[in-house]
């Protein structure tokens, strides 16, 4: 699963969202999809040890340091968010995903003003936050496709592993 | 487990809240916006290195990790070129109005339009 992650956050950067949404850090957010299965399938503890890996590593393969910033601090708040949003009982995996995405855009804003040392870069949020309604909706989409589709069988053994 | 994989009322709610985040932010950095841009302030690593005005047509390096290339030009300021991966200051565009800013963090450069008080303080809830 790591590696599907991996592969997931590596391939969204030849997807130039930006070409449409002219903001930088605009990305799908493919990989949450991954965080997103194990979250619901398995537990947060090791929704955690998909997500720290597939950062550091995803870091080395192109982000940089100030790549592995941004994504740790965005991806550790979405999917705090996430884990914290599943429990309301009114939120289905689409609501859960579009409150990690915009978790995980608000993250990645702290990292930019705590790199910057800059509240500026504030202004770019609302327009990353709008936009995050959409790509978490898509990948919500994406995940309860997923969950719909594996093994019933697994889902329904998975409650007591869940817990 | 099943009604969580269909839409729900909640989820609607999910989207109010991070609209409504979205409107608060927005109103936070209003103000300022529609001050008279004059200068353009460039910052590496949060300090000031640049100061040009707006008015005069030039074109300008900034030099770190990567070489960002910053055009100014009817009153506007852009990144025009960048080796940075992503290159996603360019794809930034022109910016013009004041409390505009263009970020390339690679190189940890902020290019920042700014009016004729400068230090203009933001407070973010």
């Amino acid at each position: 699963m790591i590696a599907l992650a991996l592969s997931l956050s590596y391939i969204e950067r030849f997807i130039p969202l930006q070409l449409v949404v002219p903001l930088p850090g605009v990305k799908l957010g493919l990989a949450n999809i991954v965080t997103m299965i194990a979250l619901y399938m398995l537990n947060t503890k090791f929704a955690y040890t998909i997500l720290i890996p597939r950062c550091i590593l995803g870091s080395v393969f192109g982000g940089g340091i100030t790549g592995l910033a941004f994504s740790m601090l965005g991806g550790v708040m979405a999917l705090g968010v996430m884990a914290a949003a599943k429990r309301v009982r009114w939120f289905s995996v689409y609501g859960v995903s579009i409150l990690g995405a915009a978790a995980h855009n608000i993250g990645q804003i702290l990292a930019a003003m705590l790199l910057m040392r800059s509240v500026y870069i504030g202004a770019y949020l609302p327009y990353l936050l709008i936009i995050s309604v959409f790509t978490g909706l898509m990948t919500g989409i994406a995940c309860a496709g997923v969950l719909r589709t594996l093994p019933n069988a697994f889902i329904s053994a998975s409650p007591e592993v869940r817990r | 487990m099943k009604e969580k994989l269909c839409f729900q009322k909640g989820d609607i709610a999910a989207i109010a809240m991070v609209v409504f985040l979205a409107a608060i932010v927005f109103a936070c950095f209003l103000p300022g916006i529609n001050d008279m841009a004059a200068f353009v302030e460039v910052y590496q690593g949060g300090e000031l290195i640049e100061r040009f005005p707006l008015s005069e047509d030039r074109e300008f390096m900034v030099t770190g990790d990567y070489v960002n290339t910053v055009t100014i030009r009817d009153g506007k300021a852009a990144i025009t070129h960048s080796d940075c991966p992503g290159g996603d200051c360019m794809h930034s565009g022109w910016v013009g109005a004041s409390g505009r800013s263009i970020v390339c963090l690679p190189n940890g450069v902020e290019i920042r339009i700014v009016s004729d008080d400068a230090e203009v303080d933001f407070v973010v809830g």
